[in-house]
């Protein structure tokens, strides 16, 4: 019987060569053994036909502190291994000897398939702001920016959710139009985009996303947090809040990388219902359900990031629609965009151009709308200092926005990031309107993320 | 006029008085390690053993690390792993491969999630046998580990041709503090 015994021993000394970092592995190979112990021990009973109480007692005894040392040796391990929660579902466990790479892949999978479990993942955005300014008629007040609920679902290794829930309050400026009362919130789907992944050569994304026209319109969505100002500059100013660029399309969108080496270049292709363009003009401008007609908006974007400055991204992007606006020709709508950006750490510097081109059906007459912004700041420690100037001049005939006009100023201010995660913003705007006085603006704003 | 300049002041006013008070109580941001000494030992890029990849150029390991690849070559979805904040092992993979501290990686990977480029964010465990396990049981995982953490459940990747035993590798962690 003392042999069986030491078999155990010696299995316990290889377990222990076989290092603490192992535990499971030595159980199961002191399993087998133990295992197989009644086989060896059956031999010495043919040999001595009498069983040995007390040999099986001590052996017994063994097993539990056997086993009770293979517990000690996992709790030893278990809290070295607790890793702080993450958005990659993964199972972890102790490398099995034998285990292939296709075991491995499959780790992921169960908690995906687990119902009991909620694959989202949720980011909040909100801003709070104090303003006022010159215009007759405006009061100095207090408002609730965007609370914006930003979900996240990681569906499997290829495909992921996105979406961006915004509650805003009223009313709605479109091209000058007012839609809505004062005060009252609202609920919009800002963004809700499913991804296929396939590569960095390919992704395909379909829903409502930021369309890609020039380079501050995919870069900061529907939060001020991540924005150095306390807003978008007016080019790219949101369709309900009087921007005259179709910032939102519902369709499909494939971008990547271009095999070009050190450039970096990236494109984007897109194909969506553009917006809506019948009377009136009030309407929701996103085209969500239905489009008003079968033409489709297209856009390619290019940029490139180069390797050789970091922080460097320049490129273009080329918008076509075709806008049918009731009782008045059909509009062909194109956009030209150009944009060069440098952005590190400390230091920004944001320039971007476009033009906005209608060209009536029928008639020669093409309506040019023409605009630009360049913003830079530096960052000294917590303190963000920075200078906008933007212009857009539209036509007083312009057949699709003719309140916007000629507008442009500068914008001053500066940020301060109160902790990692909130950010308070002091701005001045001036902006100079056609054929009417100039308007000053003063704004405070928190801007914080949760 | 007047309406706005009083506006302007109090306001001036109330941002000057957060800012003065924030700045009193600021927690000191992050730093980065001591600079490097003799002592010091070599930081190891691994990956899963199954990834054939075997060097990758510094250029390359930023855009990993910064989340702007999401695929290794063989299709696999690239997903990284960090050690937690304040470990040696991760000050020098932000200051020498991100080239960012703390915060600016943390924002970086929050808007990029936010503009969709970025398709996860890190997985941040606790230990070098946390990275280590995790490392072997996904396969498009990347991590780091200390040259004496290494054993044979990862495959490590050189840098710029060069591994973590050649000399003029650029990966250098400073020694453990002692218990």
């Amino acid at each position: 019987m003392k042999y069986t015994i030491d078999s155990c021993f010696r299995v316990t000394s290889l377990a222990k060569l076989a290092g603490p970092l192992n535990p499971i592995r030595a159980f199961l190979l002191l399993l087998g053994i133990l295992l197989s112990a009644p086989f060896l021990r059956a031999q010495k009973i043919d040999d001595a036909s009498v069983p040995d109480k007390q040999t099986l007692q001590l052996l017994l005894q063994r097993i539990d502190q056997l086993e009770a040392r293979v517990r000690q040796l996992e709790a030893e391990k278990h809290p070295a291994a607790v890793a702080t929660p993450s958005p990659v579902p993964a199972q972890m466990s102790a490398p099995p000897a034998t285990e292939g790479e296709q075991q491995q892949a499959e780790t992921a999978e169960p908690e995906r398939m687990d119902v009991s479990k909620t694959l989202l993942r949720m980011r909040g955005f909100g801003d709070i702001t104090f303003h006022g300014d010159s215009q007759k008629g405006d009061t100095n007040s207090f408002s609730l920016g965007q609370l914006n609920l930003f979900i996240t679902s990681d569906i499997s290794e290829k495909f992921k959710f996105l979406s961006e829930i915004v509650f805003e309050g009223g009313p709605d400026n479109i091209f000058g139009a007012t839609r809505g009362e004062n005060n009252t919130f609202g609920v919009d789907i800002e963004r809700m985009v499913l991804q296929y992944s396939h590569s960095d050569f390919f992704k395909l994304a379909v829903g409502r996303y930021h369309t890609a026209i020039g380079y501050y319109n995919t870069a900061y969505h529907h939060s001020t947090w991540f924005q150095t100002t306390t807003g978008r500059p007016f080019l790219f100013q949101f369709e309900d809040r009087g921007g005259i660029l179709p910032i939102h399309t519902v369709g499909a969108s494939a971008s990547g990388l271009i095999p070009s080496g050190h450039l970096g270049l990236h494109y984007v292709a897109e194909v969506g219902n553009g917006r809506a363009s019948r009377d009136p003009i009030t309407e929701e401008p996103v085209q969500n359900v239905v489009d008003d007609q079968n033409h489709k908006a297209f856009n390619l974007a290019l940029f490139a990031r180069p390797d050789a400055v970091r922080g460097l991204q320049v490129g273009f992007s080329a918008y076509h629609d075709l806008l049918a606006p009731m009782n008045s020709p059909r509009i062909g709508e194109s956009i030209f965009a150009a944009h060069a950006v440098l952005i590190r750490s400390n230091y920004e510097w944001l320039n971007e151009a476009l033009v906005v081109r209608h060209s009536p059906d029928g008639t020669p007459r093409v309506f040019n709308t023409p605009g630009f912004y360049t913003q830079v700041s530096k960052q000294f420690g917590s303190y963000r200092p920075y200078f906008r100037y933007q212009y857009v001049n539209a036509s007083n005939t312009e057949p699709i926005f003719p309140d916007v006009g000629l507008r442009h100023g500068p914008s001053f201010g500066i940020r301060y990031d109160a902790s990692e995660t909130v950010a308070v913003k002091l701005q001045y705007d001036y902006t100079a309107l056609r054929a009417q006085p100039g308007v000053s603006a003063l704004a405070l704003q928190v801007g914080f993320t949760f | 006029m007047p309406r706005l300049a009083g506006l302007l002041f109090i306001l001036a006013s109330a941002v000057f008085s957060i800012a003065a008070l924030s700045y009193a109580f600021a927690p000191d941001p992050g730093r980065l390690p001591e600079p490097q000494n003799a002592s010091e030992q070599n930081l190891a890029i691994v990956v899963n053993v199954s990834n054939p990849i075997s060097n990758l150029s510094m250029s390359e390991l930023r855009k990993i690390f910064l989340g702007e690849r999401s695929h290794w070559p063989n299709g696999r979805r690239i997903t990284l792993v960090m050690m937690e904040a304040g470990q040696p092992e991760r000050a020098v993979v932000l200051r020498d491969i991100c080239q960012m501290n703390e915060t600016d990686f943390n924002n970086h990977f929050l808007h990029g999630v936010f503009t969709g480029e970025v398709l996860v964010s890190p997985k941040t465990l606790a230990t070098p046998v946390g990275v280590r396990k995790f490392i072997f049981n996904v396969p498009g995982a990347i991590g780091y580990l200390r040259v004496s953490d290494l054993d044979s459940t990862v495959s490590v990747v050189r840098i710029d041709e060069r591994g973590p035993e050649d000399k003029g590798y650029k990966l250098h962690v400073p020694p453990r503090s002692p218990k």
